[in-house]
């Protein structure tokens, strides 16, 4: 059963704005994404990786086409429903400046659940739950600044998940991390996607980060040039 | 509140924000009390002094036809609000005799100690008088007749003369609420009945509470009487103050409306910052779900508690700071300050305005909040705000000038009350706020040309930054604008209602030596007797006299409008003449007066619509005369409700020949010898000598004081103006923390950074500065004009340079000074924790 639709989205940035001629970042890009799937999209810079990625997340609109998440149109939506979707249904990891430097991890990773209203007490608790999935809850109570890179993604991460989304997107979360770093994290994200069936759309310029993936989507001057899956070892339910 | 804790924590994280966000809401607050004291204070200051030349402000009920009327005519008062007393009176030409003396006098019938009681009269020494057979004496009076308390006195009476007994000394000043000229105060009853008049009036006055409006009671009052009786102002003694007071109460009124803009700006300024320097996090707040709707009401639940606790301290801090203020500002008026009052309703309305105004300030940039762009939060760097204005700003702007003119024109037309152009001259500096963020780029650009060329990347570093900010400097600069528009306007304004007056009494009193009469003016004839008139001719033999001049005044009614009617000496031709006639030449004019024809104070012109060439119907002493209209005269004497006549018309018309002022000149070097001569001769005839320094130092006393106190108040918005501008750049500092930590690392020194504060925040006070001035003009302008049906002719207004000079330096030094603290602490960034911050 597919979970996110791409349907034909193509994005034109600066037409809006009146310029004579805009930026088309994205053209004509189509996929669908299973439960469960490891997608990895790579290109090189400015290829539209990120742009698709936010179109899909619902933080920017596509000019042309639609965005179907659970069967749910993105583009019938509201911006305040389009918060609730993200708030819920929709978990982000970006390369940097994921946590607010002024809560604690567990606070940081509790806000989606505080932003949706629910007991303070259950929140502490998903946020734990979450942390310790990425093994992160010895430091639950310490702040961002104080934690390595490394471990900032993992709590970003757990954050995505602490809502139990129908969908993890993931921009470059490794791009500011060594490689020992960067390797945990994504053996974190293959976990998610073995052990819990997490459909986790995920953008790098990476190979080797890609090759973690069940699925690799190659692009090319905002299109997509190359669609493979990737046979796992692991057999992931298709 | 969901997102409470995140607050709680901010805050913690960032003291310095919260802190100076709750300092703007202080200062704001605090501004807006320590004002609306001082100007309480300055009102009450220029009532006393009011009160101290005219009495305290009354109503007067007297008869349409006959003189006297039965008090039992008159209705019941008592329940119409900002009355303080009703005191009929009842008045009666008498004769006193002492020893040898003889002295004719205007004896009062008052319910005397009941007077006393209310505070209404005050006595220097003794008791009031309730017996028939007692009397209270003026105290100069007693003192020329070498009378004192148990001392006896004979009084004529119509049933003939009365032995009387001086229980009390009256005050002078306390009388000339009641008096008619006259310093014998009898039991009412008793001179009534002396008069075969009991139960019979003369006048009825009704003395209103400090705080009443006059036209308003007046109204009530005139609703409740029969037709028989009619209630007015009283036409009083020159007021000489009246008029720069009506323009510094006016001022008052705008500065306390200039303060609140000032606030305004302040508080949105803080509350801008406040949220645009967490746009990061509230965009990643976003992006996770978090809905506008929560976005905003964080920042507004936010506000309000920065609010509230803004409110608190500041007004303390507002209090505080009135304090000296009011006393300040009650030495300067010569009232000392004997106890510091101020209504509690003021510290109440201020606090319920620091969260108010703090959740209104925090709207626009709660919906911003709101309106972040998602993608802000994970970008690398944020993308700077958009350069310019748009034009919708603009129109904006220009709309408010409409507003603004519209009211002004109203005023002018009179459609309403000339305190109606305090919020059209509100507007107009909002309306200049609004520009600012249109000229600034090109004032900015400009200005930086000027700094040294060694200090280039600074400068433009500087300019830079405050291009990238149109709309943030403007609110920064606007407080500047408001401060030094202030400055400018008020300035502009007092001086030259103050110049104006000084001029005409330049003009109209040039003498050595004044002999005035005591107390209010009388509505009858002075009891004609063989020395009533020859003051003037007795003032002429004293030797060491170069020139006596009198002036006889009366009250009166000109067109049915209660007036002063004044009759003077033509000096003699080229000598100029004492009136300052609009629109015609000294010869035209002085033919006009010798021809018998009268001319019209403008404030009486404006009020009976009377126009030169007119004929009208002048009313002295209950006789109607006929005359004609020369034209028109500005005019102090009364507030310009007055009809000037010569000496000769005078007489001739009305029967006028009370002196009311004598002005001797003395051959040159005899001044001081004629001290002793004119004041025996002031004595016999129940008036006052004063010498013209005596009198000159008294007007400017009062000048001083009333341009002290407004001077003071215009202080208060510079100390608030530069405290606003403290903050700000502190919180400019605080948000650009990263910027200039990358500054620094790719090695700027710690004094570049200093001086790229500094400059900058020279840069925005020049500019406030530059926009003021335009907006202080304007300002200067606006209370002319709107003072203009108050007085009933246009002050001269001309641009004082040094006056802009001292604001536009105040406002560049404020701003210096303002960013010195911040400078420091930007030099003093440390590297890492900058460039890693958010
Ligand atoms: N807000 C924007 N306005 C204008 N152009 C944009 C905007 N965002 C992206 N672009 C342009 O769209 C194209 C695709 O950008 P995108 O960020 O999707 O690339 P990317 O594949 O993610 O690159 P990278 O690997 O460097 O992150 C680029 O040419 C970029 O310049
Ligand atoms: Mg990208």
């Amino acid at each position: 059963m597919a979970v996110l639709a791409a349907e034909h989205i193509s994005k034109t940035f600066g037409s809006e704005a009146g310029a004579a001629v805009g930026v088309q970042a994205v053209r004509d890009v189509a996929f669908t994404v299973d439960q469960g799937t490891f997608l990895a999209i790579t290109g090189s810079s400015g290829s539209g990786k990120s742009t698709v990625l936010h179109m899909l997340g619902g933080i920017t609109r596509p000019s042309s086409g639609r965005v179907v998440l659970e069967g749910v149109d993105l583009a019938g939506l509201d911006d305040e429903q389009l918060a609730l979707l993200r708030r819920r249904r929709i978990g982000f990891v970006f390369q940097r400046y994921n946590l607010l430097p002024e809560l604690s991890l567990a606070e940081n990773v509790a806000l989606p659940l505080e932003l949706d209203g629910k007991p303070r007490a259950f929140c502490r608790e998903a946020a734990m739950a979450a942390l310790e999935q990425v093994g992160m809850d010895h430091r639950a109570d310490h702040r961002p600044d104080s934690v390595s890179g490394g471990e900032q993604q993992r709590a970003a991460i757990a954050r995505a998940l602490v809502t139990k989304p129908a969908i993890l997107l993931a921009d470059e979360p490794t791009g500011a991390l060594d490689s020992a770093n960067s390797k945990n994290v994504i053996e974190l994200l293959s976990k998610l996607v073995l052990d819990d069936h997490q459909t986790v759309v995920l953008v790098t310029h990476d190979p080797t980060v890609a090759d973690a993936a069940t699925r690799v989507i190659q692009m090319r001057d905002g299109q997509i040039a190359n669609d493979t899956a990737l046979p796992r070892t692991t057999g992931v339910a298709e | 509140m969901r997102l409470g804790h995140l607050l709680v924590r901010q805050w913690a994280m960032r003291p310095g924000r919260a802190l100076a966000t709750v300092a703007s809401v202080a200062v704001a607050v605090g501004a807006v009390v320590a004002t609306w004291v001082a100007a309480d204070a300055s009102r009450s200051g220029y009532r006393r002094l009011t009160e101290a030349i005219e009495g305290a402000p009354s109503i007067e009920i007297t008869s349409e036809e006959e003189s006297r009327f039965s008090i039992e005519d008159l209705p019941s008062l008592g329940d119409i609000p900002g009355l303080r007393a009703i005191i009929p009176l009842f008045y009666r030409p008498t004769l006193l005799r002492v020893g040898e003396k003889r002295v004719r006098e205007i004896a009062m019938g008052v319910d005397c100690s009941t007077l006393v009681d209310q505070g209404l009269l005050t006595l220097a020494e003794g008791e009031p008088c309730i017996a028939p057979d007692e009397v209270v004496l003026d105290q100069g009076l007693a003192a020329s007749l070498k009378l004192g308390v148990g001392d006896e006195v004979l009084m004529f009476a119509r049933r003939g003369i009365k032995r009387m007994q001086v229980t009390g000394l009256a005050e002078s000043a306390s009388l000339a609420t009641f008096s008619a000229g006259g310093g014998v105060v009898v039991e009412i009853a008793a001179l009534s009945d002396m008069s075969s008049a009991l139960g019979l009036v003369d006048r009825v006055r009704v003395v209103l509470k400090p705080d009443a409006t006059r036209s308003q009671v007046l109204e009530a009052v005139a609703d409740r009487l029969p037709a028989s009786l009619s209630a007015e102002v009283p036409a009083g003694r020159a007021s000489m103050a009246e008029d720069v007071l009506h323009a510094a109460d006016l001022g008052l009124d705008f500065v306390t409306g200039l303060t609140v803009a000032m606030s305004w700006f302040i508080v949105v300024n803080a509350m801008l910052m406040n949220v645009t320097e967490r746009r990061r996090g509230l965009a990643l707040v976003r992006l996770l779900g978090g809905t506008a709707r929560q976005l905003r009401h964080t920042v507004l639940v936010e506000a309000a508690l920065l609010g509230v606790l803004g409110a608190i301290v500041g007004a303390g801090l507002g209090l505080l700071a009135a304090r000296p203020i009011a006393a300040g500002i009650a030495g300067a008026l010569n009232a000392p300050l004997t106890e510091f009052t101020y209504d509690p309703v003021i510290v109440w309305i201020a606090m319920l305005m620091g969260p108010a105004v703090a959740m209104a300030a925090a709207w626009w940039p709660a919906r911003e909040a709101g309106r972040v762009e998602l993608l802000e939060g994970i970008a690398q760097a944020p993308p700077p705000p958009a350069r310019g204005v748009s034009l919708k700003y603009l129109l904006g702007a220009v709309s408010l000038w409409c507003i603004a003119a519209l009211i002004l024109l109203a005023v002018l037309l009179e459609l309403i009350p000339p305190r109606a152009s305090v919020p059209a001259g509100t507007v107009t500096m909002l309306a200049f706020v609004g520009i600012t963020p249109v000229v600034l780029p090109w004032v900015s650009s400009g200005l930086v040309r000027l700094v040294p060329r060694c200090w280039w990347i600074e400068a433009r570093i500087a300019h830079e930054q405050i291009m990238r900010q149109p709309v943030r400097t403007a609110l920064t600069t606007g407080v500047l604008v408001v401060a030094v528009s202030n400055g400018i306007g008020l300035g502009h304004a007092i001086r030259d209602n103050v110049d104006n007056v000084l001029d005409w009494y330049d003009g109209w009193m040039q003498a050595d030596w004044l002999v005035v009469q005591a107390g209010a003016l009388g509505a009858m004839p002075p009891q004609a007797g063989p020395d009533a008139a020859a003051i003037d001719t007795l003032a002429r033999e004293i030797p060491g006299v170069a020139k006596v001049e009198a002036i006889a005044v009366a009250t009166g009614r000109a067109a049915g409008v209660a007036c002063v009617v004044v009759a003077r000496d033509l000096p003699g031709p080229g000598s100029g003449l004492p009136l300052d006639a609009i629109g015609l030449d000294e010869t035209e004019a002085r033919e006009a007066l010798e021809r018998g024809d009268a001319f019209v104070g403008t404030a009486l012109s404006q009020k009976t619509g009377i126009q030169p060439g007119d004929e009208i119907a002048v009313e002295v002493y209950g006789r109607t005369t006929k005359v004609k209209v020369a034209g028109l005269v500005v005019d102090f004497m009364s507030g310009g409700v007055a009809v000037h006549v010569s000496r000769e018309a005078g007489r001739t018309l009305f029967g006028l020949d009370a002196i009311e002022v004598l002005l001797v000149t003395a051959v040159p070097g005899q001044a001081a010898a004629l001290q002793e001569p004119l004041e025996q001769l002031a004595n016999e005839h129940g008036m006052l000598a004063r010498s013209f320094a005596e009198m000159q130092s008294m007007i400017d006393r009062v000048v001083q004081g009333i341009v002290g106190s407004l001077k003071s108040i215009l202080m208060l918005g510079f100390v608030v103006g530069s405290l606003g501008v403290a903050n700000t750049v502190t919180m400019n500092v605080l948000e650009k923390t990263r910027t200039l930590g990358l500054l620094r690392s790719v090695g700027m020194t710690s004094g570049q950074v200093t001086r790229l504060v500094v400059i900058q925040s020279i840069l925005l006070g020049a500019a406030g500065g530059v926009i003021g001035t335009f907006g202080g003009i304007t300002t200067a302008l606006f209370i002319q004009i709107s003072s203009q049906p108050l007085l009933g002719y246009p002050v001269q207004m001309s641009l004082r340079p040094g006056l802009i000079a001292l604001n536009l330096g105040a406002a560049i030094l404020v701003t210096a000074v303002a960013a010195w603290l911040p400078a420091r602490r930007a030099s003093r960034l440390d590297l890492l924790q900058a460039i890693s911050s958010e």
